[in-house]
């Protein structure tokens, strides 16, 4: 662009003020905040006690807060197969020639994803519900009545209950994201690849895969960014129970800010949230990208 | 030629017969399809039954609709005033996102300044930190500023955490813009604002309207701020209302699902006008994100 067009300085931030004014305002205000607040114990009042690191210390005891990390990756792992993997086989069959209705396919499967997680929350309450329950009800249809139970109750499986709802809503909008980034594969390369005899199931394996890589790594990273800060699906679902069985570290800072009203310590469960999370993210990234380099390679 | 004939003879036994992998991948998608909206339809008949109807026999179909379930679920949950509060913010959210989306995006795609990188970075931070981490510390703040349980209380996250897409969205819009069309503009003597409102926009127009659709989608939908933020009865959000209505009243469930329905009215209507431009909005975010 010409000289002419640029804007004089103050003008240039006039326009781009607001954006970061208000953004700063809620995303590093409150970090920095709950970072000066990690130091003390406080309950709210105008009494606040510096304690140092104790806040720190005592996360790394805290049973409960690595059982709700433990449940977040766990989710994390669930959402990489049921969201991901899933998306990626629906937007390779939806990509086939085979396929009929693909804008049907399309528009009603991302059509949970617009709806809001409290409503999944309920719809799959009504779901698992023991006498009102599509899952109980189905089950004995199939004459297989030995199965019914009380879903939410379980505690064993209670976290793959819980990420069952947060695949179905997600798993739309994960095969709308592949679908994007299947169809910027050279059309040539293909066709190149069918001559040469790659159908199905080959084709996708050497051909498609390595060159959707890319799209696979954003999406994963995706997945493991909203898995590691889930918080309203598990809230709305279970409220974090039976006891603490489905709690997840958004949960549990919650919990001990509103409900035990421990201010000090639930901004140091958030910066300990935070860090946990960036953490994740840069070990995956570093190990999506290094496996993608060696494949790449070879 | 001789390469396309073989190809032919090759491929064509398959077409006349049915072939089974067809059949199965196409059953597969529709399964999957069906298990997408089942649970919905589930939901919406159910909801036109009595209470002792849907406990007789979960499954069946109602003999009877019963719209008395959507007027209680209408007095019980206190739905208008619940849509108009969600409306309020919702709408005003939007635009806001929409408007720093716009003039953010146009510049970054446009104009190099000083600390651009950094500025992109940090917004792009905004879809990686864990939002839910920060409720307790934005909860402190807007209570020490005064700003908790106002009615204009959740458009400043709303705005906040909706930039980060749409500002990367406009962009790279903006930068397949042809640039002579800005360039003509200059030397007809428009200015540089002239030239993003009077010229620019009305060319943006079309991604501006995905940007705010799929916004109006998570703030409609916005849950935990408002849980956080409001106590005030009468500033409740539409999810917010629903959730105080499921504790207060689980057990009549034809009554409880006529107000999901209710609540997710909106949202289903918008969805299924727009479908085809959200689903490629989505697609091109997708791909440019």
């Amino acid at each position: 662009m010409g000289k002419a067009l640029r804007p004089r300085g103050w003008v240039l931030v006039a326009y781009l003020l607001p954006g970061l004014l208000i953004y700063s305002f809620v995303v590093l205000v409150p970090i920095l905040a709950a970072l000066r607040d990690s130091f003390y114990s406080w309950t709210g009042g105008p009494k606040k006690t510096y304690i140092g690191t104790g806040n720190y210390k005592e996360i790394l005891q805290d049973d409960v807060f690595w059982h709700s990390f433990l449940n977040n990756v766990l989710m994390t792992a669930y959402g990489l197969i049921g969201q991901v993997g899933f998306g990626f086989v629906f937007a390779l069959l939806l990509m086939s020639k085979m396929v009929k209705l693909k804008g049907l396919h399309r528009t009603m499967s991302y059509f949970p994803s617009t709806l809001a997680p409290v409503i999944i929350a309920f719809l799959w309450m009504l779901v698992y519900n023991y006498n009102y329950g599509l899952l109980n009800a189905g089950l004995t249809k199939l004459g297989l009545g030995a199965l019914v139970q009380s879903w939410l109750d379980l505690t064993g499986p209670i976290v793959l209950l819980a990420s069952i709802p947060l695949s179905w809503q997600n798993i739309g909008f994960f095969t709308l994201l592949m679908l994007a980034g299947l169809s910027t594969i050279n059309k040539e390369v293909l066709e190149v690849a069918e001559l040469d005899g790659a159908t199905g199931v080959r084709k996708a394996w050497y051909i498609i895969i390595p060159l959707a890589k890319p799209t696979l790594v954003v999406a994963s990273l995706l997945c493991i960014a909203n898995n590691m800060r889930g918080f309203e699906h598990i809230y709305a679902l279970t409220g974090g129970g039976p006891g603490n069985s489905s709690s997840v570290m958004a949960l549990y800072a919650y919990e001990t800010s509103f409900l035990r009203f421990r201010y000090g310590y639930g901004s140091a469960l958030a910066i300990a949230i935070i860090t946990l999370t960036m953490l994740m993210i840069l070990l995956s990234t570093l190990i999506l990208q290094r496996r993608n380099h060696s494949k790449g390679g070879a | 030629m001789e390469l396309q004939l073989e190809l032919q003879s090759q491929r064509s036994p398959r077409r006349f017969f049915p072939n089974p992998a067809k059949l199965a991948v196409n059953a597969l998608l529709l399964l999957f399809t069906a298990s997408c909206i089942i649970p919905l339809l589930w939901i919406g008949y159910s909801s036109l039954k009595t209470q002792a109807e849907f406990a007789n026999n979960i499954l069946s179909l109602p003999s009877a609709p019963q719209f008395s379930n959507y007027w209680e679920a209408i007095k019980l949950t206190n739905m208008l005033q619940l849509s108009w509060n969600s409306a309020r913010v919702t709408f005003l959210s939007v635009i806001g996102i929409t408007a720093i989306a716009y003039v953010t995006g146009y510049i970054t795609a446009r104009l190099d300044f000083k600390g651009k990188r950094a500025m992109i970075f940090y917004y792009l931070f905004g879809m990686l930190v864990p939002i839910h981490a920060l409720l307790v510390p934005i909860y402190l703040l807007f209570k020490n500023w005064g700003l908790a349980d106002q009615w204009y209380t959740l458009i400043i996250p709303y705005i906040a955490f909706n930039l980060s897409l749409p500002i990367m969205l406009v962009s790279s819009y903006v930068m397949g813009i042809p640039r002579e069309i800005e360039e003509a503009a200059a030397i007809d003597g428009l200015s540089f604002s002239g030239t993003m409102y009077r010229i620019i926009l009305p060319i943006a127009v079309p991604v501006l309207t995905t940007v705010a659709i799929l916004q109006f989608f998570s703030c409609w939908n916005e849950f935990s701020f408002a849980l956080v933020l409001l106590n005030d009865e009468s500033l409740r959000t539409v999810p917010l209302g629903m959730s105080y209505f499921k504790s207060q009243h689980s057990t009549n469930y034809p009554q409880l699902m006529a107000g999901m329905i209710l609540s997710m009215l909106p949202v289903t209507i918008i969805y299924f006008v727009f479908s085809s431009r959200i689903i490629a909005g989505v697609m091109s975010g997708a791909i440019k994100g």
